[in-house]
């Protein structure tokens, strides 16, 4: 009896081993399928099939534009296979970061202003020894170029440009009845105008957002300073520069028109999905120009831009890289990651598929692709961007770079400004405290 | 003889531990062996992508002399532990002894009350928490009927750890369950003599279902207090994943994800999650210790 059982247990052990090599089998009937399309590759040109993996952060229209890219580069070379993979902005770097980590990050991700603390620890691939081949840059902006150069290599080619501005929901000011903001006005302005409008319409609307954060180098640059000396690798600033800006914003914040801290936590501008801009709530903020596609298609209220208010300096704006392409210093196909680095900045059709969502394209041929068919949109988004370079022409200004450990960084500052914001310290205590974590984040991450 | 018997234990225990090698297997090598790693790592300085330098115990000591956030961090997940524990433990008790008054269909609400257990640390049940005590969610459209202005719950540091400790709560499931079975091995004619003896269901509740109940009460204490040191989900979704507003969603757990993953600093979190365990542990043996002193065995060897 006994026996009996074992028999049976065994037969259905047998029974399960078997499923499961029946599921290997189907595996491999896959690789096989993969095979025979490396065949294909090799009647195409007698190259071996090759599989890169590519990973970049944003919305499901991205993706789509993106995922359309990518087949429209396998079309044209048959023999590599792209994987595009995403993640939502705000997880991304974690992503990123563990999967470097562990060896298995994509062979291709894109960076943003944190492409310093990735150049810093080695892990992008230099490409200078594909420009020229697989890497055409003859037709690239030399300050892009310049941009992706970090300690002598070349390890980011910029994916698209643009220039921060103020954003105006422009039906706000048509109902509190103020004249639209032009260029060249400067703070005092800003604070005036903000308490205008929360005063005239009321009822929950405000004038602007707090951008203490997001606007800190911009801030530092219109009193001739910045917020990373990269040339000297410490901080371009000192604690009184931060507190000059800080209390720019809490002076501006007091007097009344800007958003409380609650009601940015619940809607952070970051989110074009929730920000108070599209919901006809905040009248002025701060966003990247190729942002204002991703607002404007939210709402139906008219959307324009606007350089920043003046400093002593001038606006602190510059045309700059939004973000790029870097390889994985480990990929097992540099040849090819250039390749799909060119195609991503050179090809025409790629670049009527991507539009100026990562910002306007940084080779010149590209641009009058898209300016031929621009949308209202991408017409104020040109305008405004051009308005920024003749700017830049009479009062230059230095590309910003994020400093190193910016992760940590942005979230000191963000809690030092909610500090402020909540009314757990003065301004001058959260300052201080902020410079000297800020000192502390650059001695680690050197 | 003896030999034998010896030798029959022996291979009992081959057996035994046979049955036990997949657990062994999973213990040593994905448990002790990433344990140790950690270890190691805790006294270096890793920041994830270049090998790891010996810094000693410097980890350590900062964390233990120069860290507000550290300390912030900890306060909270204390706060979090003595106000959602206790509450989450009575919950629990409650819906059980009147579940235990003998409703019908009791199979249906024990499903149903254990459902929100297996949900509750999912990230899709903390977006629908986020939606619920948003400014203008459930819970504020209930208050204004009532003619309150609530606050918006999930952006304000002062509440928003509230709002996540109710989620705690809600998730009372599984522990009613254990106790409800603990509920059933109470011998009911301890009850019947207490009728006879003209004892009050009040009294009764204190004088025999509690100290009846006590190892249950144990056990369920022991998981929770473990369980909520090391909640994350919630604090993450429900807050912005970086600890804010404020730091007022800055739990132990997710400061050592952030510090690990986000800041490039594993070599520290390494050592965040070193003191943790000891502080999990600490606290395990409190409850152990004290546990003769409120916990009664049936069994008469508690007399002592």
């Amino acid at each position: 009896m006994k026996q009996r059982i074992l028999i049976f247990l065994l037969a259905v052990l047998m029974m399960v081993v078997t499923a499961c090599g029946g599921g290997t089998s189907a595996g491999e009937t896959n690789s096989g399928g993969s095979n025979s399309g490396s065949q294909v590759g090799e009647e195409n040109g007698g190259q071996e099939q090759v599989e890169l993996r590519v990973m970049w952060w944003g919305d499901q229209k991205r993706a789509d534009r993106t995922n359309q890219v990518l087949e429209l580069f396998q079309k044209k070379y048959p023999h590599i296979k792209i994987l595009g993979e995403f993640a939502p902005a705000t997880g991304y770097f974690d992503k990123l970061n563990t999967q470097l980590a562990s060896g298995t990050a994509a062979d291709i991700f894109f960076l943003g202003g944190n492409v310093v603390d990735y150049a810093n620890k080695g892990v992008l691939l230099e490409l200078d020894p594909y420009v020229g081949n697989e890497l055409d840059l003859s037709d690239m902006d030399k300050s892009m170029i310049q941009y992706g150069t970090l300690g002598g290599k070349l390890l980011h080619i910029s994916a698209g440009a643009n220039a921060r501005g103020i954003v105006l929901n422009q039906k706000l000011f048509e109902q509190a009845g103020i004249p639209v903001p032009q260029d060249g006005w400067n703070w005092e302005d800003y604070a005036r105008i903000s308490k205008e409008i929360a005063d005239k319409l009321g009822n929950g609307v405000y004038g602007t957002y707090n951008f203490t954060v997001d606007g800190m180098d911009i801030g530092l640059k219109q009193n001739g300073k910045q917020l990373y000396n990269i040339a000297e690798g410490k901080p371009g600033f000192e604690e009184a520069d931060a507190l000059r800006w800080f209390k720019q914003w809490e002076e501006m914040t007091t007097s009344g028109g800007v958003v409380t801290p609650e009601l940015a936590v619940s809607n952070p501008p970051s989110d074009p999905s929730k920000s108070l801009i599209v919901t006809g709530k905040v009248a002025m903020s701060l966003i990247p120009s190729n942002q204002l596609a991703a607002h404007q298609s939210l709402t139906e209220d008219p959307l324009t831009m606007v350089q920043l208010p003046r400093g002593p300096k001038g606006t602190g704006v510059v045309f700059e890289s939004s973000q790029g392409l870097s390889g994985y210093a480990k990929t097992q196909h540099p040849k090819e990651v250039a390749m799909l680095i060119n195609f991503f900045i050179n090809d025409p059709e790629a670049a009527k598929v991507l539009g100026n969502d990562r910002g306007v394209p940084v080779t010149s041929k590209n641009r009058a692709v898209l300016e031929g068919e621009a949308s209202e949109v991408d017409q104020i988004v040109y305008d405004y961007t051009s308005r920024v370079s003749k700017a830049t022409i009479t009062e230059p200004f230095a590309v910003s770079y994020n400093p190193p450990g910016f992760a940590e960084f942005s979230k000191l500052a963000e809690t030092s400004v909610q500090e402020i914001g909540f009314g757990r310290k003065t301004v001058e205590q959260a300052v201080t405290d902020f410079y000297s974590g800020t000192l502390k984040i650059f001695e680690s991450n050197q | 003889m003896g030999t034998s018997r010896r030798s029959l234990a022996r291979e009992q225990n081959q057996t035994a531990y046979l049955f036990l090698l997949p657990w062994l297997i999973g213990f040593f090598f994905l448990t002790a062996g990433p344990m140790l790693g950690s270890l190691y790592l805790s006294l270096t300085k890793y920041n994830l992508l270049s090998p790891p330098t010996w810094i000693g115990l410097d980890n350590y000591v900062q964390i233990l002399t120069n860290d507000s956030t550290f300390s912030g961090s900890l306060l909270l997940t204390f706060k979090y532990v003595f106000i959602s524990v206790p509450l989450r433990l009575a919950f629990a008790l409650l819906v059980a002894v009147v579940l235990n008054k003998g409703i019908r269909a009791l199979g249906i609400y024990r499903t149903i009350y254990y459902i929100p257990s297996l949900l509750g640390g999912s990230v899709a049940i903390a977006i629908v928490w986020r939606q619920i005590f948003d400014s203008t969610g459930a819970v504020n459209k209930v208050l204004s009927w009532l003619g309150i202005q609530g606050p918006s719950w999930i952006s304000h540091p002062d509440y928003i750890v509230y709002t996540i400790i109710t989620l705690s709560i809600w998730q009372f499931g599984s522990a009613m369950v254990i106790f409800l079975a603990g509920l059933k091995q109470i011998p009911a004619d301890l009850y019947e003599a207490a009728q006879v003896d003209g004892a009050r269901k009040w009294n009764q509740f204190f004088s025999i279902t509690l100290p009846m109940l006590s190892p249950v009460i144990f056990f369920n204490l022991i998981m929770s207090i473990i369980h909520s040191f090391q909640a994350f989900t919630p604090a993450f979704v429900i807050g912005d994943g970086r600890g804010g507003p404020l730091d007022a969603t800055m739990f132990y757990t997710l400061y050592l994800y952030l510090k690990g993953f986000s800041f490039f600093d594993m070599g520290y979190a390494s050592a965040l999650a070193w003191i943790m365990l000891l502080i999990i542990g600490g606290f395990t043996a409190i409850v152990f210790v004290t546990s003769k002193y409120w916990v009664f065995y049936g069994d008469n060897k508690e007399g002592r």
